[in-house]
């Protein structure tokens, strides 16, 4: 004998817009505070601030030896401080601590619950913590890119201010911002899925992490398997490969950018699929 | 009652890999209070997680007023759920826990900050909202849970040991607000171990072991209906003597004791019905004269202790 | 009828020997440790580099295969100080590997569960705990690390005759010194992370933060100022350092003296221990 069938749910007449938009907001009210004021977010200004030491140092010796390069070969200097040190290292990492920990933080604390039992959809719930982490971030890091940067220029006195009234500093710093915040986007919504996906994500970010590093060593084709690969594609200043390296062409800025953002919102899709049907069960953490 | 007022479980069955949560349990649950009573392990928390939508379920369907737990964006209007878990977001005071989470729920600032202070009316911490959560006593963090789970005014309340950790001052005030939002025709369901309060609140009790439900109900009904354990009796009376000789002429009693001023009697039977019958024939034909009579075994703890006291598991 | 009183008596049977307490924690850690099969897996492969250069030795000395195939000697690289050094280089990868999935998990567990003072309300000091929490990766590291170095090193004095090990006397020395100067340099390191850093992941994030990002920012020191010191902060680069000139009697080219970058790690490693030592106490903190 068949049990009569339960009361179907009422179905969604419209798109909830503004109340999706108020609960983003309660979750940003919430989250960015905790990204940017807790003691877990030393590690993050410690990562975002360690590359301004070395413009400091080049500073100090600029002050002291006075033998600055030419201000074009300062402009590589940056060039190579960002793709190496900022962006394979630092943001990366940053994406790392960051993003993995949007709900396998809340797991570790024992606390999603307090998340899931909100009436919230738990895509939006997605968004919101995605967006808060960005936030964060974006506040952290673009600070210290903008602070770096102008450090380059700073020993270079009239010369220097001559760069970025009339030169091409204004462009490259803003080009340098533009992919920060597209490293962040990408990156952050990588590691938001990974750490939706493994109980311990270390893993598949150290994976990740060779992957992009070996990147530029690899066959052109594969090069364009990545996400730095399109990163470096918009940096202003090309730099120029060592002799084991293969440089692939550059993709332009027409496919990177809505690529990457492409990527971005099919990674936030499947973070939003796997979310609906995560479980609360803290017993094995 | 239509359907879309109850809580409705379809044949739910809830698999941790091959460890069984809760297997093919059917409920109906009608708004007033009621008691999910169990030894450790029973299931009584999978149940409120499925109900809640924290687990879901492996087989079968369930429907809260009428809406699936899986749509937690229309669930959570209305339904609160204290969970077990003593963890809470770091750094935030009582105060921040409730509202922050209020405005999440879309609330505008002056709607949630008055919803807020008005749950920790509710339970009694208006003094120590602006303390850290972090710094409460376990009594004090039971109750700031509580005040989350009914801060937005939840027509399903889901309590998993909300009675623990608190003094019996507390416990009063906290059994009172839940008979308060039970008569006003909201869901209480409560677990809870202290069998003697539950009975004293429970409109009807859910009675699970090894994840199966062992008994459903009214607890008065559910006693009724266990006819293989006879039912023990309390007699006052004149004559208590004659009453024992008596009820031995008959074959369902098991076994009578007199107390010892020779004015009462508590007595085993296996057909209490019977029993009343004849007592009846004794007042009106031979003059007994009956100071009371009150069931002695119809109570939560006895229950329990029937059903599943000798299944193991601890139960204060 | 006899009643006994049944009054508390304190344990007087025997015990356990006071020194081999602390390897109760490696014991039960070793089957938390290998319940993923994903280390378990890298694990076993990490023997396989073993098996090459084993292999490579075995075939150097095989008549047979020299004959069969043709080739001299001379033609294989030669077995010495620099074959070992390559060898114990990867090994040492591969060890920092495995103790950043490992050591992070080892006491942010305990200190998060409020579970030291359970440990150190019994006679169990902090450094027994510590020693107990180290030894799950000085065992793990070792069997990749100098035990099979040494193994290699038997087998090429088997094959190459007793004069070969007299000649390359610092080898073996080399070999432990080498991979218990790594061992303790990241136990340490992991421990003092897994102690100050509660999530275990972002404890094995700050291992790789500290080996590769200031390995960067040193090298960017190095670039902006034209010197090798910047090289302090790059422990990989500290170590190789002292694993060359181990193997091969100086350091590395152009790098910072040996005796710099042994203070460095000197330093590093009283830093991880003051670390632990201020983090673990036999009360909870309330946060």
């Amino acid at each position: 004998m068949s049990a009569p069938s339960l009361p179907a749910a009422p179905p969604q007449t419209e798109v909830p817009w503004s109340l999706w938009k108020s609960q983003v907001s309660g979750l940003l009210r919430l989250e960015v505070k905790k990204y940017l004021l807790s003691k877990r977010a030393l590690l993050l200004y410690f990562l975002a601030f360690l590359p301004i030491f070395p413009f400091l140092i080049w500073n100090l010796r600029a002050m002291l030896v006075g033998d600055l390069p030419d201000i074009a070969q300062a402009s590589m200097f940056y060039a190579g401080m960002f793709q190496t040190l900022m962006l394979h290292l630092v943001i990366f990492f940053a994406c790392v601590i960051t993003f993995t920990n949007l709900f396998r933080g809340e797991v570790l604390e024992h606390s999603l619950h307090y998340y899931f039992l909100c009436p919230v959809r738990r895509e939006v719930l997605v968004v919101g913590k995605y967006i808060a982490g960005q936030f964060a971030s974006w506040i952290i890091f673009l600070i210290c890119v903008v602070i770096s940067f102008c450090l380059v220029y700073f020993p270079y006195g009239g010369q220097g201010l001559d760069y970025f009234t009339s030169g091409p500093a204004i462009g490259h710093l803003l080009a340098y911002m533009g992919v920060t915040v597209l490293a962040f986007l990408g990156y952050g919504a990588v590691f938001l899925f990974t750490g939706l996906l493994f109980r311990n994500p270390i893993i598949p970010a150290i994976v990740i992490w060779i992957w992009e590093g070996i990147n530029a060593f690899l066959p052109a084709m594969l090069q364009k398997i990545s996400v730095s690969h399109y990163l470096i594609s918009l940096c202003p200043v090309p730099l120029s490969g060592g002799p084991i390296r293969v440089i692939a062409d550059p993709a332009p800025a027409w496919l990177s950018v809505p690529g990457l953002l492409l990527v971005t919102l099919a990674v936030l899709f499947l973070a939003s699929l796997k979310i609906r049907h995560m479980e609360i069960s803290y017993g094995g953490e | 009652m239509s359907d879309s007022q109850d809580i409705i479980f379809r044949n739910v069955s809830k698999f941790y890999g091959e460890v069984l949560g809760v297997n093919r349990v059917d409920l109906n649950l009608a708004p007033g209070i009621t008691g999910l009573v169990g030894p450790n392990g029973s299931g009584k928390t999978t149940l409120m997680n499925l109900m809640t939508g924290l687990l879901q379920p492996t087989r079968g369907e369930i429907s809260i007023l009428g809406l699936p737990p899986d749509r937690p964006e229309l669930l959570f209007n209305r339904v609160g759920y204290c969970t077990q878990y003593d963890s809470f977001p770091r750094g935030m005071n009582g105060f921040q826990f409730i509202y922050s989470f209020l405005r999440i729920h879309g609330l505008v600032h002056p709607q949630a900050e008055d919803m807020t202070w008005k749950a920790l009316e509710m339970v009694g911490l208006q003094d120590a909202a602006k303390r850290k959560v972090a710094a409460y006593s376990k009594g004090m963090r039971q109750r700031i849970k509580l005040g989350q789970a009914i801060a937005h005014q939840p027509d399903v309340l889901v309590l998993d040991e909300p009675l623990n950790g608190l003094d019996p001052m507390a416990r009063a005030e906290i059994i009172d607000l839940f008979k308060r939002l039970s008569e006003k025709g909201k869901h209480v369901i409560v677990s809870s171990h202290i069998l003697h309060e539950l009975d004293v609140i429970s409109d009807q009790v859910v009675m699970l072991s090894n994840g199966y439900i062992v008994a459903e109900g009214d607890i008065h009904g559910v006693r009724e209906e266990m006819t293989d354990v006879p039912m023990q009796i309390l007699v006052r009376c004149d004559k208590p003597a004659m009453l024992a000789s008596r009820i031995f002429q008959e074959d369902h009693a098991v076994e009578a004791q007199m107390h010892s001023d020779g004015q009462g009697l508590l007595l085993r039977t296996r057909d209490a019905d019977s029993f009343f019958l004849l007592m009846n024939r004794m007042v009106t034909q031979e003059g007994l004269r009956v100071e009371s009579v009150a069931p002695a075994d119809d109570d939560v703890h006895s229950v329990y202790l029937y059903l599943i006291g000798n299944q193991g598991g601890s139960s204060s | 009828m006899a009643v006994f009183k049944r009054n508390y008596r304190q344990y007087d049977g025997p015990v356990t020997p006071a020194w081999s307490r602390f390897l109760i924690l490696p014991r039960y850690a070793f089957k938390n440790v290998f319940r993923s099969r994903l280390l378990l897996v890298f694990y076993v492969l990490s023997f396989v580099p073993t098996i090459v250069f084993g292999a490579f030795i075995y075939l150097r000395h095989n008549a047979t295969f020299l004959e069969t195939f043709q080739v001299l000697p001379r033609d294989f690289m030669p077995v010495d100080a620099q074959f070992f050094f390559i060898y114990l280089s990867f090994q040492a990868s591969l060890a920092f590997i495995i103790t950043a999935f490992i050591g992070p998990g080892l006491i942010s567990p305990d200190l998060a569960n409020n579970a030291l003072p359970l440990y150190l309300c019994r006679p169990f000091s902090r450094a027994e705990y510590v020693l107990g929490k180290m030894s799950v990766l000085i065992i793990l590291i070792s069997a990749v690390t100098w035990i099979p170095g040494l193994l290699l090193i038997f087998m090429q004095t088997n094959y190459a005759g007793l004069a070969w090990l007299t000649d390359n006397l610092r080898v073996p020395v080399a070999v432990l010194l080498a991979s218990w100067l790594w061992i303790i340099v990241i136990s340490l390191l992991a421990l003092a992370l897994s102690a100050w850093v509660k999530w275990r992941v972002i404890a094995g994030i700050g291992l790789f933060i500290i080996f590769f990002v200031l390995a960067g920012f040193g090298n960017t020191i190095n670039v902006i100022l034209g010197t090798q010191w910047g090289t302090l902060i790059d422990l990989a680069s500290l170590i190789t350092n002292i694993m060359h000139f181990l193997f091969m009697g100086e350091g590395l080219q152009g790098s910072i003296p040996v005796w710099s970058a042994c203070l460095a790690l000197a330093v590093l490693c009283a830093l991880c221990l003051r670390l632990l030592n201020r983090r673990l106490q036999a009360y909870e903190v309330v946060r």
